[in-house]
């Protein structure tokens, strides 16, 4: 995925001027920046949830150009104003991914990307608004990676997570990184040094 | 497309019989309304030849509002609770209105068959053509929830997004209204489906008119 001299402008407000760079495999793309400097809104743009005001996001697939509208396929997204559904437990949330995305699953290897994210099997048919915040970040996270995507769209990952989920994350990145594009805004010195490239947005 | 759009079915239905915000709050609006009404004028207050075009409006009434109060959540609910953005991100938008509006469907359906039933008896509706009042009730499910699927959709991100629907539905919903009730009227008096034949011919114009330009309305209201 590429994307070229990206703006974006809220009113009078100017967010993001002239941001470039490229997401591809085995290169984690970091992004930083103060509060306010357009972290999230740049992956907002990358995932076409929002249009940007001047330049181009563009996803290659095998030499040819993605169209937006199946960007989604491609793309896994966490991000601290995306919530899963708590009416629903954390089986019923990845079900229903698995399902709106046309994949085959089966409820095992459900259950089994949840325990690898560190929840306990008791908790999967708890609905998700029994859960603490940490654990909700890690439905979040099994969202994302539940359709394999080879886009990888990270903001802030692991917040509300333990040390133990710091890690889970990072072994998460570590195993992912050589297939997958992964991007990742934050601020928090410790997912800042999974990068191998940064950009860094000013406030 | 279709298993997507009924997996967000499945979905909507699930959520709602865990949380039954949306059904409790239309039904204890319209039994509240119908019990008002029927202790007003009860089956006996309206002169004989008054009693079809009354209690005809009065039916539609009760339903239209009622529904109102329950419909735009489909939409509303995914902004409040943030999903929106993670549905948005996971579903193609045909989809997700699709399940949406089967959802509302299922929801207006279920009102009517608590509601109409016990307006008839609490008011002494007879109605001489049964199955035309039927065949005006799934027209008028169909019409009504494709109206509020799409305005819930336009509102959902605005404040005030309640009055806001109430506003917009209205007028939108007003010739809809009308037809149902001038069927209804008509399914009271005669047995014979070319009676309720012109409302109906009409009601499902509606709604077709609406299904279709929501097709092409939808997706840009939803990733805008």
């Amino acid at each position: 995925m590429t994307f070229e001299e990206i703006g974006k402008r809220f009113g009078n407000r100017s967010v993001l001027a002239g941001v470039s760079g490229q997401l591809r495999p085995g290169v984690v793309l970091v992004v930083t920046g103060p509060n306010g400097a357009g972290k999230s809104t740049l992956l907002n743009i990358l995932s076409g949830l929002i249009p940007p005001s001047r330049g181009v996001v563009s996803y290659q697939d095998g030499g040819s150009e993605l169209p937006r509208e199946r960007w989604f396929s491609v793309l896994g997204v966490v991000a601290p104003d995306m919530a899963m559904y708590e009416e629903l437990s954390a089986l019923e949330n990845l079900r229903l991914f698995t399902r709106l995305r046309g994949l085959p699953s089966s409820d095992a290897s459900l259950a089994s990307l949840l325990s690898e994210l560190g929840l306990a099997p008791r908790e999967h048919h708890r609905p998700v608004a029994m859960y603490s915040s940490g654990m909700k970040q890690r439905v979040k996270l099994a969202q994302a990676i539940v359709h394999a995507p080879p886009v990888l769209l990270l903001d802030e990952p692991s917040s509300n997570l333990d040390a133990a989920g710091h890690e889970l994350v990072a072994a998460l990145l570590a195993r992912q990184r050589a297939s997958t594009a992964i991007a990742v805004a934050t601020n928090d010195p410790r997912e800042i040094a999974w990068g191998d490239e940064e950009i860094e947005l000013a406030g | 497309m279709l298993a997507e759009a009924l997996a967000v079915l499945a979905k909507e239905l699930r959520s709602e019989l865990r949380s039954r915000v949306a059904l409790n709050a239309i039904l204890l609006f319209a039994l509240t309304t119908l019990v008002a009404v029927a202790y007003q004028i009860g089956p006996y207050r309206i002169h004989e030849e008054d009693r079809p075009h009354l209690l005809a409006a009065l039916l539609w009434i009760i339903l239209f509002f009622a529904a109102t109060s329950g419909l735009a959540r489909v939409f509303v609910k995914e902004e409040d609770a943030h999903t929106a953005k993670t549905l948005r991100l996971a579903a193609r938008a045909g989809a997700v209105f699709a399940g949406k509006f089967a959802f509302n469907v299922v929801l207006l359906g279920t009102l009517e068959i608590v509601v109409v039933p016990l307006f008839c008896v609490l008011l002494g509706y007879r109605v001489a053509g049964p199955s035309n009042l039927v065949l005006l009730l799934a027209a008028g499910t169909v019409a009504l929830a494709a109206v509020a699927t799409m305005v819930a959709a336009i509102i959902s991100r605005a404040s005030g997004s309640g009055t806001l629907f109430a506003v917009l539905t209205v007028p939108l919903a007003l010739p809809l209204l009308v037809m149902l009730i001038q069927g209804t009227r008509a399914a009271a008096g005669s047995a014979e489906l070319a009676a309720v034949l012109p409302a109906l011919r009409g009601i499902v114009s509606l709604a077709g008119v609406t299904l279709v330009s929501s097709v092409f309305l939808f997706p840009v209201v939803w990733h805008d």
